[in-house]
């Protein structure tokens, strides 16, 4: 059975909206599915894993582009950007938008993304958007009624950039609240584009969600290294303004649980995200952490609507009589699932239009990878890290271990192997079920995390000697060959496969000069780039021959 | 008989390096190899060029036509008897199947005489579409990119000794170092500044170049080139590298490109390739800051299901650089096949005619059937790629009568165990070889030809210089040249065209055919390629004097701008690589040259690489039990290959190497797959997923407690 044209109304467009514009555009231009997008932000798609980038002036605002909405206009996308919905009607079948235009759907998908978290902080207002009707206004979807103030901003969209760009091109003093991912990445990124700054923190170490305590120390040595302060063990508690000249305040200091005053020029909020959910839970779809969708990205509420992205919360619909407790989980808050996630739905929605069978339910995600974009600092991290090799041993020594007391046995044990040395600030540790990664923290060993991501991606073997990854970052991996240009078996001549052997042994018959060697084993015949060395190893066989 | 000393090239690859040929002083060899003084060469030759020589005495020839007997033995036949039996097939395939019933594949090493008269002998004498040839397994996709970048394909769009004073050149997927050895020395340049750019998953021989200073060696996972690519392109363009002014004046779509780079920031193709993002700022830096920078492209980053998009990721790169046509810098991709460039030019492909012009061009086609004496609506129109040609061989409606030139598909294509299974179907199988190769072998009628040294002919390097081939030696008593062949076929097939067996007379007319087309050689003659001082560079209209260096006022296209084409990378589902699961790639050796019909019947070359040997990385070898020269077994479904292993760090571990110019259980092609781009229909040779293990007596370690 088919539905074509298919009506869908897209709401956000964000790098996940956009990628699905993208990937449904075959099926618009023949005339199976009518879009309709709708933006809040007036400018087109953007990356926003750049904006740290575009905030420091690593990047051009041009080079954040990722959708031409030119493009998805001429092939028949009806593309509304600067209004936002603020209803669905879902008996009806409409979604209203800000400008009060009435748009009917066959489908919604909702890829609202998500806005910056506030932290509570005495002096900056929080908002509570579960049951707000999203803004009219649709540059105020995220502020409308309590802006932040002066001098404290997050750091997600082009304006945030803007202001943080300000800040770093002035000179001027940054505090960073939070050392999540994206707030160690701004910080040193403003670090190295010649900002002060520092870190604000509540535990020992940074990245706390992703980093053991090894990684996390390194992390943090490295960052000071490159004189970002980082201010551990501190929650924030709240905020000191003072006055502007025109009489409005403005952010002057940070105070902390200790009682410590850091002041600052800007203060960056950088405490994690929330789903964009509000339009999703005025219209009664159930939302949790996210807007919760099944494997199919079906609303659980809903089978006209789906979520992708960072609104999405993804979770299997419970059946009659399971638990009440909302599920665990949450968005992933990265891009490359939210990408997925856009590729498979379009797929699906091409499917219901044209009546062919669906695809098969996307395939969950492992838990995703995490790279720190600094430059000079390579961390990489993934899964849950905490694991020590000595609790590895133990287990295997004292029989502990939850898997083996259970006496569940189709549960392997998960292996740790680890290399750290701290002085030149290298570590890494892998912990393996059945020889496959599972979890993996790598700082300071490029090449061996390269290598390491792809064999955690594809859930591929590790070799038995852990340490040949070790190898990628060390000396003898990149001059494998080079060890000894006078070996017997060291190719001399690369078009004619001569050996030192063979000249050795062509010199011993009593061919002396190059010339001969050329004659005898035609090495140096070809490009004639090895010529140099022929004379090297008849010299060294001259020598040799001679001490006898 | 030898006439006399011959100035000619090496029968091999596109190098084509200059040798002359003289009667041999030693009794057991007809012909003397000496290097000659050449641009490309400069008097050097690699193995197999020094012994190329050695075929023409070689004991295995085959020295007359040969039949099937009524008992299925080939058995030797005469001239006349063979041609009337192929004539006979022919005709009536023609009359009960259908004119697309009779099918021919070329191959990239015949002349371009040959492979001019063997598209005019398709299309006019035999009236068939059904026409293609082995360069769609290695050209091709490069082919595609560039004429759709550039709207031109000419693979160095300058002269080669241009490299010598590059700083920086970039080879992505291209062993030269074992495949045209002689090549290098136009590396020295660039190593000498440190800047040899080598991308490969192996560390080849080329890629051990860039030791001691020479540059960097970048080693990806098989078939993430294209991610690498649009990875450096976004760092260029985020870090501002890219030169706007030339963008601005000579191209169009970078916005497009630009928004296409975006979602490739470096930690993304880190994650995807395995290059660490240092690494790859590194690279981006040094194409754009320095002075001279090259990036070529070879066949393994083209021989792959995104191999267009791959090889048009490099160039939008050289684009967005300002290298294309700027006076120190390019981009280029490096022919394989001896007359890989002029195979591709004269009317072997499928949707081609003579001068690189579109079959379903009907300006062409007036064109083109005016010089053949023919109506236009009597040629056919566009055929089936290779890899098409050969699934549709004894199928309903397919090819019945297949006649092959200058391949040995049953080594070379992908999936050849259904290629052979499709050869088995035909009603009739004509080879035209000097030896019984693989595909021979299999012939309803094979027809020994004339070897390199016995024929007079001109090739196109890979710099698209025309060279003459010339005659050193006669060829033996029972050996007739293809234009012989082809023109005595069509005479019994009635042919209203005429086929003349004259090489020069054959150049003529090709010559007048190209005439305005891209690849215009209306200028040339066989006088006008005497002097090799005037070197014969395309397009070269009549009146002109040629052109070394293409695209230094405008390109090929009708605004005289380059397209960048934004071009996407889809996301990769690898298998799992544990229990023996890894990826395939496949390349060649120093000793051998394509199929090894030629190299595997040198003695020399023989004896240096008698069998292939699977390349393996030591850890993987130990996690599944392989010792270095242990037997072991590739599968992928119910194809398997057998051969020895060679433990080597100089691969990747998830990553195991086979040389593909062997036949029997050793043929590296029993396991790729016949999965093709979509735009120019190339194989994807270098990314299969094959299975491994040992077929030593499993050897149990003993496991000791203390």
């Amino acid at each position: 059975m088919s539905e074509s044209p298919l009506r869908v109304v897209l709401i956000g467009y964000g790098p996940v909206g956009a990628r699905l514009v993208d990937e449904l555009l075959p099926a618009v231009s023949s005339g199976l599915v009518e879009l309709t997008v709708v933006g809040a932000e007036t400018d087109a798609a953007y990356n926003r894993v750049l904006v740290a980038e575009l905030a420091v002036g690593r990047a051009e605002r041009e080079s954040l582009d990722l959708a031409d909405p030119g493009e998805a206009v001429a092939v028949g996308v009806s593309v509304r950007t600067g209004v936002s919905a603020v209803s669905i009607e879902r008996t009806r079948r409409t979604v209203t938008l800000s400008d009060g235009s009435v748009l009917p759907y066959d489908r919604i998908v909702l890829a609202t993304g998500a806005r910056a978290n506030v932290p509570t902080l005495a002096g900056v207002t929080r908002l509570r958007y579960d049951h707000r009707r999203p803004s009219d206004d649709a540059s105020m979807l995220d502020s409308a009624e309590a802006p932040l103030p002066r001098g404290v901003t997050a750091l997600r969209d082009l304006a945030d950039a803007d202001t943080v760009a300000r800040a770093v091109r002035l000179g001027q003093k940054i505090l960073v609240l939070g050392a999540g991912v994206l707030g160690m990445e701004l910080a040193l990124a403003a670090a190295e584009a010649g900002a002060e700054v520092g870190v604000v923190y509540h535990g020992e170490i940074p990245m706390a969600r992703q980093l053991d305590r090894g990684a996390g120390l390194l992390l943090a040595r490295a960052a000071r290294h490159t004189s970002v302060s980082m201010i551990s063990h501190s929650p924030a508690e709240s905020v000191i303004f003072r006055q502007d000249p025109d009489g409005v305040d403005r952010f002057d200091a940070l105070v902390c649980a200790d009682g410590k005053q850091i002041s600052a020029d800007l203060l960056v909020l950088s405490c994690g995200v929330g789903a964009r959910s509000e339009l999703a839970r005025l219209c009664g779809l159930d939302v949790a952490t996210g807007i919760l969708v099944d494997e199919r990205l079906t609303s659980w509420s809903d089978d006209r609507i789906h979520a992708i992205g960072d609104c999405a919360q993804i979770a299997t619909r419970p059946k009659l009589g399971d638990s009440q407790a909302p599920p665990r989980g949450a968005p992933s808050g990265l891009i490359g699932p939210g990408w997925r996630q856009a590729d498979w739905l379009a797929r699906s929605l091409i499917a219901a239009a044209s009546g062919l069978e669906r695809p098969d339910p996307l395939e969950a995600e492992r838990s995703a990878m995490v790279m720190l974009k600094a430059s000079g600092i390579d961390v990489v991290a993934v899964g849950d890290v905490s694991r020590e090799p000595l609790d590895d041993l133990a287990d295997d020594v004292h029989g502990g271990g939850g898997a083996h007391t259970s006496g569940c046995l189709h549960e392997p044990p998960r292996r740790v192997s680890s290399w750290m040395d701290a002085e030149h600030g290298r570590y890494v540790k892998m912990i393996t079920l059945g020889g496959v990664l599972d979890a993996l923290v790598c700082v300071g060993m490029p090449r061996a995390a390269a290598e390491l991501t792809l064999l955690y991606d594809r859930r591929s073997e590790l070799p038995t000697d852990r340490s040949v990854l070790l190898r990628h970052d060390g000396p003898d991996f990149d001059d494998v060959s080079a060890g000894d240009l006078f070996a017997e078996d060291a190719t001399v001549c690369w078009c004619n496969a001569v050996t030192v052997g063979a000249i050795a042994t062509a010199a011993d018959a009593g061919h002396a000069t190059v010339a001969c060697i050329g004659k005898a084993t035609r090495a140096g015949t070809g490009c004639g780039g090895c010529r140099e060395r022929i004379a090297q190893v008849l010299e060294r066989q001259a020598l040799s021959t001679s001490s006898i | 008989m030898t006439t006399s000393e011959a100035r000619t090239h090496c029968p091999y690859c596109a190098l084509q390096c200059a040798m002359t040929l003289s009667p041999s002083a030693d009794a057991r060899a007809s012909l003397t190899v000496a290097g000659r003084d050449f641009p490309t060469n400069r008097g050097g030759l690699c193995k197999k060029g020094w012994t190329s020589a050695e075929l023409i005495d070689s004991p295995q020839r085959i020295s007359s036509p040969l039949m099937r007997d009524e008992r299925g033995e080939l058995v030797e036949t005469s001239w006349e008897e063979a041609l009337d039996a192929v004539a006979g097939a022919v005709t009536r395939s023609r009359r009960e199947h259908g004119a697309d019933s009779v099918g021919v594949f070329g191959g990239g090493g015949l002349t371009n005489e040959k492979a001019y008269q063997l598209g005019k002998f398709a299309r006019v004498a035999l009236g068939t579409s059904r026409i293609d040839y082995n360069g769609r397994f290695c050209m091709s996709s490069a082919a595609a990119a560039g004429n759709r970048a550039f709207g031109l394909d000419r693979g160095l769009p300058f002269p080669l000794d241009d490299l010598d004073s590059a700083s920086t050149i970039m080879m992505l997927g291209s062993n030269v170092a074992e495949t045209m050895p002689p090549f290098i020395g136009h590396l020295a340049g660039a190593r000498a500044a440190g800047g040899l750019i080598v991308v490969d998953p192996r560390r080849s021989p080329t890629a051990r170049l860039t030791e001691d200073g020479g540059g960097m060696h970048v080693q990806p996972t098989p078939g993430s080139d294209l991610i690498l690519l649009l990875g450096l392109t976004h760092i260029v363009i985020a870090e501002k590298l890219h030169d706007a002014e030339y963008v601005e004046r000579r191209t169009t779509g970078f916005d497009a490109v630009r928004r296409s780079v975006s979602s490739w920031w470096p930690e993304r193709v880190q994650s995807q390739t395995g290059v660490p993002v240092h690494q790859l700022r590194a690279i981006a830096r040094r194409l754009a800051e320095s002075k001279g920078t090259y990036i070529l492209t070879g066949r393994g980053v083209e021989q792959h299901a995104d191999g267009t998009d791959t090889a048009t990721a490099a160039i939008n790169l050289s684009l967005v650089l300002g290298l294309v046509g700027s006076a120190a810098g390019g981009y280029g991709t490096l022919t394989g096949q001896g007359n890989g460039q002029g195979g591709r030019e004269h009317g072997q492909k499928s949707d081609q005619l003579p001068g690189y012009r579109k079959i379903t061009d009907a300006r062409a086609r007036a064109h083109v059937a005016s010089v053949w004496g023919v109506e236009p609506a009597s040629l056919p129109g566009p055929g089936l790629p290779a890899v098409e040609l050969l699934q549709s061989l004894g199928s309903d409606g397919g090819v019945r009568c297949l006649l092959v030139h200058g391949s040995n598909v049953v080594v070379s294509a992908p999936d050849v165990s259904a290629v052979r299974a499709g050869l088995a179907r035909l009603d009739m199988l004509v080879v035209c070889d000097f030896f019984l190769t693989e595909t021979a072998s299999l012939a309803d009628v094979v027809l020994p030809v004339t070897q390199w040294a016995e024929e007079e002919g001109t090739m196109t390097n890979l710099e698209g210089r025309v060279l003459r081939r010339r005659r050193a030696i006669e060829p033996p008593a029972g050996v007739r040249s293809e234009l012989w062949i082809l023109s005595e076929l069509a005479r019994r097939l009635r042919s209203a065209g005429r086929f003349s067996t004259d090489a020069p007379t054959v150049f003529d007319e090709l010559c007048r055919a190209s005439e305005g087309g891209l690849a215009d050689y209306s200028g040339l003659s066989y006088d006008a390629l005497d002097d090799d001082s005037a070197p014969a560079y395309w397009p070269f209209p009549r009146g002109s004097s040629g052109t070394p260096r293409l695209f230094v006022d405008r390109f090929a296209h009708d605004d005289g701008r380059a397209r960048l084409v934004a071009v996407k990378a889809a996301e990769r589902h690898d298998a799992a690589q544990k229990d023996g699961v890894v990826t395939l790639i496949t390349g060649r050796l120093l000793e051998h040259y394509q199929s090894g019909a030629q190299t595997r019947r040198v003695p020399e070359l023989l004896t240096a690489k008698p069998e292939a040997r699977m390349q393996i990385h030591p850890a993987t070898a130990d996690l599944l039990g392989i010792d270095d020269g242990s037997r072991v077994e590739l599968s992928r479904g119910q194809a398997s290959v057998r051969c020895r292993a060679e433990l080597s760090l100089e691969i990747r571990p998830d990553t195991v190497f086979l040389p593909f110019h062997f036949g029997g259980e050793q043929c590296a092609n029993l396991l790729t797959e016949q999965v093709t781009d979509p735009v120019s229909g190339m194989p994807e040779f270098k990314r299969t997923s094959v299975r491994i293990r040992s077929l030593a007596t499993a050897s149990v370690p003993e496991v000791v407690y203390v």
